[in-house]
């Protein structure tokens, strides 16, 4: 429904993003023979911010390689594309990347865009590490060119279930997606945990996303009175709606999903944010490998890193990882190379793949706004109780 | 019971942004026959605007109430200058020209506004301080915010003022003249190119005060906030009848209103459906809109 109003304007715009590409991110480094590694996100639209941090994270992988040496004595070079996660802008970018030579892909954004984006790449062969997109669909097309860094959300719903029934003890939820690929995935998969858990899901439905006022929607939600309303779209719409939800007085907690894990978030719902919950893979912020990257990042950005700016540091070193293992740039040789890894030392830990693609030990937790500021809320342990997240 | 006067107070809530942007629409189109599908953008303008002016004022000490009118005021005047500069580069050389070159010209002053402040002010969310307060009262269970009323308040006096502009003054018999035949107004001594800069003027003027309120009211600015918006203000002023005041105005809080039981009552999926179903079948009874008349009175 969004996607077709939105095709042709985000195609144009898309074309602008392209002349004024220079303006918003300038490759890496020009090295003559350097190992082009293409990274398709999100740089104009509503989800550029997200983007921008993934590309962020992505360069910092690149000087870290190449300070220590580059790839076999080649240095890598990153080379972004604007997919404004649309899914035909997201065809183009592939195409593109395809075009400029690069041997590899990481990056994504919008599972809507990575999914082409995918396809394109498998067609010509290409290897394409994801860093965010968690969509299950993107490792169940039995493509092998194809890893991610990051969970997905048959992995992510039954953990929100979990959490929902058994560490807030309700009885009833609602659940709100955009119809996004990811949203409506992460919503399906959430809603069916959450029925086997014993959770009464009092009401499954979509907003349109863009919009300044779901009070409607709301005011039908809180006639149900749910203990728990969780939102599975993007950071944006939850910052509108958790504000509209407090002006109408609702009780139950509000939750999002990963992708309302953005500050902006708290920006725009200012202390309506407080006491939200959100389901997420670890932030940067909160491991504690990744403090030295957090550092790093702040200095050469001016800002904290994003959600998934590290999941992208991890998703380029892997690719990397696998080229060095391969000794060639041939795609093929890649794309076995990178199946064999199994312990890679990852920021976000260790990182081996199964035979789908997907990562083997995924992590989540929840973190909780607190006086408008994220901080870690609950975990499951070993032993699968819900404890408190450090 | 009390759900659907809640719904009410909601669907007028949206429909009053939507009737203070389908204005725009529907004056431009009376007078000059064309579909301004840069309208939306310069009420995302307007919005940018206003938040550079608070934002600016926040490091002082102005008083929030004095800071809120300099916002508004300012962003009205800029967004204004801006809607007649537009029209005289963009539009006035094409006036006698085909409707397409100046449709298509429409289409890329929208994205050239676009584009240019998301080049100055970036990609992202820009984000109002939150001044309104939040406050409100409840009645039978209908939850009303303070903010609600003052924004709600705000856009019919804007709307009222307009109304009695365009017909309680010689300037808007003036334009009201050019609605109807532009060459017997021009015959009548009749200023039309400075009548059209007027209209193009008064639409910006509601449409930066409804970008500003949305940014003081929502919080959340972007620069493609414009665009959807206008698409719901745009029908707006079809199913009211483009080129009709009135209709525009009723037709902004028909479309709110559509939206809010829509969402409430069928399913939020579905708003839109809703919507446009509605569009549709006002279409097929009344080609003209709800308050469109085929031929001689237009505004």
């Amino acid at each position: 429904m969004r996607h077709s109003r939105f095709t042709i304007r985000a195609g144009i715009i898309a074309l602008t993003a392209l002349l004024f590409g220079p303006f918003m991110a300038a490759p890496g480094s020009a090295a003559g023979d350097a190992i082009k590694i293409g990274v398709p996100v999100p740089l104009s639209g509503s989800y550029a911010n997200a983007g921008i941090d993934i590309l962020n994270g992505a360069k910092l992988a690149a000087e870290r390689i190449n300070a220590s040496g580059g790839i076999n004595g080649q240095k890598i070079e990153i080379v972004p594309e604007d997919d404004a996660c649309d899914a035909q802008t997201a065809v183009q970018a592939a195409q593109k990347l395809i075009d400029e030579g690069v041997v590899a892909a990481a990056g994504g954004y919008c599972s809507s865009a990575s999914l082409p984006e995918l396809t394109t790449f498998h067609r010509a062969n290409i290897p394409f590490a994801l860093d965010a997109s968690t969509n299950p669909q993107l490792t169940e097309m039995g493509y092998d060119n194809v890893v991610r860094t990051i969970g997905r959300d048959d992995e992510q719903g039954p953990f929100a279930a979990n959490f929902i029934a058994n560490a807030l003890h309700a009885k009833t939820a609602a659940v709100i997606h955009d119809n996004t690929t990811y949203a409506k995935g992460l919503a399906d998969n959430t809603v069916s945990a959450l029925k086997t858990s014993g959770v009464r899901v009092v009401y499954d439905n979509a907003v349109t996303p863009g919009q300044a006022d779901y009070t409607p929607t709301l005011t039908r939600v809180a006639g149900l009175n749910p203990d728990v309303i969780y939102y599975t779209g993007y950071f944006s719409e939850a910052g509108v709606l958790v504000k509209e939800a407090r002006q109408l007085h609702m009780k139950g907690t509000f939750m999002g999903g990963d992708a309302t894990n953005d500050p902006t978030l708290i920006k725009t719902a200012g202390s309506a944010a407080n006491g939200m919950i959100i389901t997420t893979s670890p932030l940067a912020q909160f491991i504690s490998g990744a403090h030295g990257f957090v550092q790093q990042y702040e200095k050469a950005y001016g800002h904290a890193p994003g959600p998934y700016s590290v999941y992208e540091y991890d998703a380029v070193g892997v690719m990397a990882q696998a080229i060095r293992n391969a000794k060639s740039t041939k795609s093929d040789k890649i794309i076995a190379a990178l199946h064999q890894i199994k312990n890679y030392h990852g920021l976000t830990g260790e990182i081996g793949f199964n035979a789908k693609g997907d990562r083997t030990k995924p992590a989540y937790i929840t973190i909780i706004v607190k006086n408008e500021q994220f901080v870690p809320y609950q975990q499951l342990n070993a032993a699968g109780k819900w404890v408190v997240a450090k | 019971m009390s759900t659907f006067f809640q719904l009410v107070i909601e669907g007028l809530t949206i429909g009053s942004f939507y009737s203070l942007v389908a204005l725009g629409y529907t004056m431009v189109y009376g007078i000059i026959r064309l579909i301004n599908f840069a309208h939306g953008d310069l009420f995302m303008v307007g919005a940018f605007i206003g938040w550079t002016v608070l934002t600016t004022l926040a490091a002082t000490h102005v008083p929030w109430g004095l800071g809120l009118l300099a916002a508004l005021v300012i962003a009205m005047l800029l967004t204004a200058v801006l809607g007649v500069a537009i029209e005289k580069v963009a539009y006035e050389p094409l006036l006698r020209s085909s409707r397409l070159s100046i449709l298509i010209t429409a289409l890329g002053v929208s994205l050239a506004l676009e584009n240019g402040v998301l080049l100055i002010y970036g990609p992202g969310f820009n984000t109002y301080p939150h001044l309104l307060t939040q406050a409100g009262f409840s009645i039978g269970g209908v939850e009303i915010n303070d903010a609600q009323i003052g924004m709600m308040l705000l856009s019919f006096l804007l709307m009222l003022g307009l109304y009695i502009f365009v017909h309680h003054t010689f300037v808007g018999t003036a334009m009201r003249a050019l609605a109807v035949d532009q060459d017997a107004a021009r015959l009548m001594g009749i200023d039309v190119e400075n009548v059209i800069r007027l209209t193009f003027l008064l639409g910006a003027l509601l449409a930066a005060a409804a970008g500003v309120m949305e940014g003081v009211y929502y919080t959340q600015i972007n620069f493609f906030m414009g665009f959807l918006l206008g698409l719901r203000a745009f029908t707006a002023a079809v199913l009211g009848g483009i080129g009709n005041i009135p209709g525009a105005m009723a037709g902004g809080l028909l479309i709110g209103l559509l939206e809010a039981f829509g969402a409430g009552y069928i399913s939020s999926r579905w708003t839109d459906v809703f919507v446009f179903a509605v569009l549709i079948i006002v279409l097929a009874v009344k080609p003209t809109g709800l308050f469109g008349e085929r031929v001689v009175e237009r505004m």
